[in-house]
């Protein structure tokens, strides 16, 4: 019978994929339980950081940098997407992208120029589709991301706002709240609006510091540090969400499959079922006719 | 007040987080050194080695890129870009570097900055390796 054929190769197919996701959804969990660490062991950093800037902000210092200062007028901007190099994380890259467009049309309608920077196979591909024009394209940020390689962005960046070449600096990503949730931002980056580590530190004992050389310069120096560290954390925060919505579709498409192959399953046995009955029947009408 | 802790972070992980008997560090003017009992301090770092002691008096070093160290109380936070142990740092890889830096033409006072860095780590690297 073809149909019953068939159906033993879709079912064949159909178990098939879902070997297939269910290997990407272990491998979507083994990384990102070390991409989770890797943002753990970065969060230590950020949290010295504050924690400096909390003691420069007692030791009473005007916060005063560049990277600081919000420019009255806006006109340049570069916006930063991170999508993921690899499909199949359900609406992960999707959201981001969203996000992004909406974005631009904001800037548009201010009327501030702005130059697009993606990371991200998926990211460069919508780019090419919509025909939105970028500056930049990064394709080497996989899902551990080093931090001389954002350091290497950070540095440009810097160097542009300072002389200023540009305005801002945004950047469109996944933000990671909790395994549970994550959700899709665009975040400015530049002019940094708040070093953190001030709040809450006021219930610790007061430490008189020695400053070498001077607050003044450690601040210069550390302004730079917190903006580096911020958007390394970016590039975490994404890794780590990647992995997470990695998994959560590939657990999805298993569960399908499973769904799937138990339907196609029970369609084969009630075919091969009538198969029997009919043939049952031919044999006894063939014996009731020669008697 | 006799301890003392160091604990050693990139923006990528932890380094190191232990008790620790006598630290030095490069400050950007010069090396500084660290008993227990060190009044608090916060410091900017310069390029070079970072070598502590522990209570068994073991040495062990690093080399750090820059960044920040923070005294307070028995603590002694240093926070860096980069860190590798001087074990790591071969002669043969540093001497490589220093020509690599010595390679690239400047063509702006940045570039030039970016460049002259370069080549203080590089040989700073290579003067660390040559000691062991």
């Amino acid at each position: 019978m073809a149909n019953r054929r068939l159906l033993v190769k879709r079912l064949k197919a159909v178990r098939n994929i879902r070997k297939i996701t269910r290997t990407m959804e272990l491998i979507a969990t083994s990384r990102f339980k070390k991409a989770m660490d890797r943002a753990a062991e970065a969060a230590e950093y950020t949290r010295k950081i504050s924690e400096i800037v909390g003691d420069l902000g007692r030791a009473n210092l005007k916060f005063s940098h560049p990277l600081l200062e919000k420019r009255t007028e806006e006109k340049k901007s570069i916006l930063l997407v991170l999508t993921s190099n690899r499909g199949l994380c359900g609406g992960y890259n999707a959201s981001v992208l969203r996000q992004t467009v909406a974005h631009i049309r904001g800037l548009k309608e201010k009327g501030i120029e702005y130059s697009i920077e993606v990371s991200g196979k998926r990211g460069i591909k919508f780019m090419n589709f919509q025909k939105i024009a970028y500056a930049q394209s990064y394709t080497h940020f996989e899902d551990q991301p080093k931090f001389e390689e954002v350091e290497a962005l950070a540095g440009r960046y810097v160097q542009d706002y300072i002389a200023g070449r540009i305005d801002r600096l945004d950047v469109a990503y996944t933000r990671f709240v909790s395994s549970s949730k994550q959700f899709a931002v665009v975040e400015s980056l530049l002019p940094i609006a708040s070093l953190g580590g001030t709040a809450g530190a006021k219930t610790e004992a007061e430490v008189d510091y020695e400053f070498l050389p001077s607050a003044q310069e450690i601040l210069a120096e550390i302004v730079p540090a917190a903006f580096r560290a911020k958007l390394f954390k970016c590039f975490l925060d994404a890794a780590v969400s990647e992995q997470i919505a990695r998994m959560v579709a590939m657990k999805g498409a298993t569960e399908n499959a499973d769904e799937m192959a138990g339907s196609l399953k029970q369609q084969y046995n009630r075919a091969r079922q009538a198969g029997i009955t009919s043939e049952l029947a031919e044999i006894i009408g063939g014996a009731a006719a020669l008697e | 007040m006799a301890d003392l802790s160091l604990v050693l972070v990139t923006p990528e992980r932890t380094l190191f987080d232990k008790p620790v008997a006598s630290i030095r560090v490069p400050l950007f003017d010069g090396s500084a050194g660290f008993y227990p009992g060190r009044a608090p301090l916060v410091g900017r770092l310069g390029l070079g080695e970072l070598r502590l002691t522990d209570s068994s008096g073991a040495a062990e070093s690093y080399f750090i890129d820059g960044g920040f160290v923070q005294v307070k109380g028995s603590v002694v936070s240093v926070l860096t870009n980069g860190a590798t142990p001087v074990g790591e740092i071969s002669r043969k890889a540093a001497a490589v570097k220093i020509d690599e830096a010595k390679a690239n033409r400047a063509k702006s006072d940045e570039e030039f900055a970016v460049a002259a860095r370069r080549l203080e780590k590089a040989r700073k690297m290579l003067a660390l390796a040559g000691k062991d």
